[in-house]
């Protein structure tokens, strides 16, 4: 992990750093060209994230994440553009919608640092449009005062406490501020986030700060303090994977409701009027009364979206394709191999697009179905479609694959031919 | 108004349309009687040239999904065929025509014969599409911007054991704004019908094959925007509910593994995929209601 204090010779401004020397890592080609080293280099970024990934066996699938965001003075620096809160409100609307793309049935809360308090600007959900109007409204917020870490953590500690003990609890906090302003010994607060295994993770955004990183340290998350914007997109969108399960997290059977919209099948005429309970109690949208919607199964209160914490009994709602998308981080594709392009193959197996020394200096072998892939693909296959093109059209291979998969769960009808299989 | 206009005749967005035809020879539609296969390609690229003819940028894609491999019939990776104009038709046309049926005929010559009936690798074949797809939007020139859609003409059976793959492809399609639209050909088919209501797609099961191309063209050739606008075969409601690995029954509360999620009908103490432990629910017998109340 780089920060600030490790480099060798530390310089005044970022970007004194940044582009030292820059054409020292271009060089030509044989035929004098540059097209081949540039590629090079966007190639290396490229792929440098995706290997960090490790396999993990064990995840907290279920995160409940509270994002703690510095709203104090400091915030105002111009050093990332335009400023610091800017940047980072730009990048983390990226990170929540990653976020609930990428795990579903989990929850986040947001909590903002100024003028020594702490404020919860929303409370822990499941959905991704309450934290971006949020996220709205903090454009226009007044930046004033020091934070204060302490009053932070013990806003999430004293909502995290009460989590099911089966969930992974997160805090991810942002840092503008080098300083912070605490009642009393922030050590005090810090053995009581490690009691209760709530892992926190600090992103900095001035310098490494020695509390936080023993913060992290203790309560076994990450820390990193940026270098410049496209680092700390990188460092926040890190945190969008799950993490590995705690070792204290218990494992359970958690209880759900799989609600259909069809409330009256077999009879003819439409499910009766009603409004929905997520809406009863929202001044701005009231809620309409309609027809359609997700009834609980176990207490008939109706929502008009998935997943959902039953607010009435509390059962937690969910559709089976919101469990089928986290799937994906159990069953990851394997990384391929790197080869040096000397003609394996005329074209990419995914894309089609055709193979060219000039431009594709590596290709991608997957080592289970063998097919060469280009790089574009190789990235695409592993942050986005999560499976490999070739291991699931070549029926041998494709058998493989499928046998280590959770197998299809609805349909009744067609399941006939593959009860025979795994589950 | 004018805003409305613009974006009308904007030249800057390109309608991108990718085929997966199932070519299969254990359709049942097939097996019956074979001349149902050329029908559905004649219909095919009749329909791929309709698309085309709408607008001159365009751009089609047929992908053939055969019980031994998944292979692109238009367009040629490399080299496209050299056509001459025949009878006044709009070269593109003959070139799609051409390519697509001497491509299949090399893919049908070349298959390896099958002695039993073989499943469709239908999720396979739509996740390439969805790659082809993301390399022409990477490729578009700045400014322009490509719609896409991915059909899928299809008799086959769709089978359990590629939930995991159909679930990828259409969570991916979901986040990369693709449309996927089915119009099964036999069978009625529940995970890509998810498919389609995931994606904002129209679902259609032929009750007869022979009107396919009138099918086609007045459910499928409209584009998504449009529509909304037409009077279209309505949403069939979709269910949703989950099927518990233990018995594989519908259920409507059930129990999920905090681990792998993994779903049971019935408390269990051990998980049968990944093998956790449970923690049991107090001494009494499982009544693991109460541990939600901490």
């Amino acid at each position: 992990m780089d920060h600030h204090g490790e480099e060798e010779d530390p310089k005044e401004y970022r970007w004194e750093t940044g582009y030292e020397k820059t054409w020292e890592a271009i060089k030509e080609d044989d035929d004098g060209l540059l097209d081949g080293a540039i590629a090079d280099i966007i190639q290396k970024a490229k792929r440098k994230r995706q290997a960090q990934k490790t396999m993990q066996n064990k995840l907290g699938m279920m995160r409940h994440l509270y994002l703690m965001l510095d709203c104090s003075e400091s915030m105002s620096v111009p050093d990332l553009k335009p400023t610091r809160l800017l940047c980072t409100l730009k990048l983390l609307e990226k990170f929540i919608e990653e976020f609930f793309d990428q795990n579903p049935i989990s929850q986040m809360g947001l909590i903002v640092l100024k003028g020594k308090r702490a404020e919860k600007v929303t409370e822990l959900t499941g959905t991704a449009k309450l934290h971006l109007k949020a996220l709205d409204g903090l454009h226009k917020i007044n930046l004033v005062g020091e934070p204060s870490l302490q009053n932070g953590l013990d806003l999430a500690l004293k909502t995290l406490k009460v989590v099911p003990s089966h969930a992974s609890r997160e805090v991810l906090i942002i840092m503008g501020s080098l300083t912070t302003c605490d009642p009393i010994d922030i050590n005090i607060t810090i053995d009581a986030l490690k009691q209760e295994s709530i892992r926190c993770s600090v992103i900095s955004l001035s310098a490494e700060i020695h509390v936080c990183r023993h913060l992290t340290q203790q309560t076994g998350g990450t820390y990193g303090a940026v270098l410049d914007d496209s680092h700390y997109r990188d460092q926040l969108l890190s945190h969008v994977d799950p993490p590995p399960a705690a070792q204290t997290q218990e494992n359970s059977l958690i209880k759900m409701g799989f609600p259909h919209a069809r409330q009256d099948e077999g009879k003819e005429k439409d499910p009766p009027l009603s409004m929905c309970m997520c809406h009863i109690e929202n001044a701005d949208e009231p809620s309409k009364i309609t027809s359609a919607g997700f009834h609980c199964p176990q207490c008939h209160s109706k929502y008009c979206e998935l997943p959902v914490e039953c607010q009435t009994c509390g059962l937690t709602l969910v559709s089976a394709p919101h469990l089928a998308r986290s799937y994906h981080h159990l069953f990851p594709v394997q990384n391929f191999t790197e080869l040096v392009y000397n003609g394996q193959a005329a074209i990419c197996y995914a894309c089609q697009k055709p193979l060219t020394e000039a431009t594709d200096k590596n290709v991608y072998r997957c080592e289970a179905c063998s097919q060469i892939f280009c790089l574009d693909c190789d990235i695409f296959i592993h942050e986005t479609l999560h499976t490999c093109v070739g291991c699931v059209t070549i029926p041998g291979a494709a058998a493989q694959v499928h046998a280590r998969k959770p197998q299809a769960p609805p349909m009744g009808m067609l399941l006939g031919s593959s009860l025979g299989q795994r589950f | 108004m004018e805003k409305a206009a613009a974006e009308n005749d904007d030249s800057g967005s390109v309608s991108l349309l990718v085929i997966v035809l199932d070519t299969n020879p254990s359709q049942r539609i097939v097996r019956q009687n074979p001349d149902n296969l050329s029908q559905c390609l004649d219909a095919t690229v009749a329909f791929g040239n309709a698309h085309l003819m709408q607008k001159a940028q365009n751009k089609l894609a047929v992908i053939s999904c055969h019980h031994h491999a998944t292979d692109f019939l238009y367009p040629m990776p490399v080299k496209q065929l050299e056509v001459r104009q025949v009878d006044g038709q709009y070269e593109v046309f003959s070139l799609v025509e051409k390519t697509v049926k001497q491509r299949l005929s090399h893919i049908i010559t070349n298959a390896p014969k099958i002695t039993q009936p073989n499943e469709s690798l239908l999720a396979g074949s739509m996740s390439m599409a969805l790659c082809y797809v993301a390399r022409m939007q990477r490729n578009a020139q700045p400014g322009v911007k490509i719609h896409s859609r991915i059909l899928v003409l299809t008799g086959s059976n769709e089978c359990a054991s590629q939930y995991m793959t159909y679930m990828n492809v259409f969570f991916t399609a979901q986040k990369l704004g693709i449309v996927i639209d089915v119009c099964a050909l036999d069978k009625s088919l529940s995970l890509l019908q998810q498919g389609c209501d995931i994606t904002g797609g129209q679902y259609l099961r032929l009750t007869q094959l022979d009107g396919l191309l009138q099918y086609l063209l007045w459910v499928f050739l409209p584009d998504p925007k449009t529509r909304q606008m037409l009077v279209l075969p309505p949403p069939t409601k979709v269910d949703y509910r989950a099927a518990c690995f233990c018995h594989r029954e519908m259920i409507d509360i059930g129990y999920v593994c905090s681990v792998c999620l993994s779903i049971f009908c019935k408390f269990s103490p051990i998980c049968t995929t990944c093998h956790t432990v449970f923690k049991v629910p107090g001494p009494l017998p499982p009544k693991p209601k109460k541990k939600k109340k901490v």
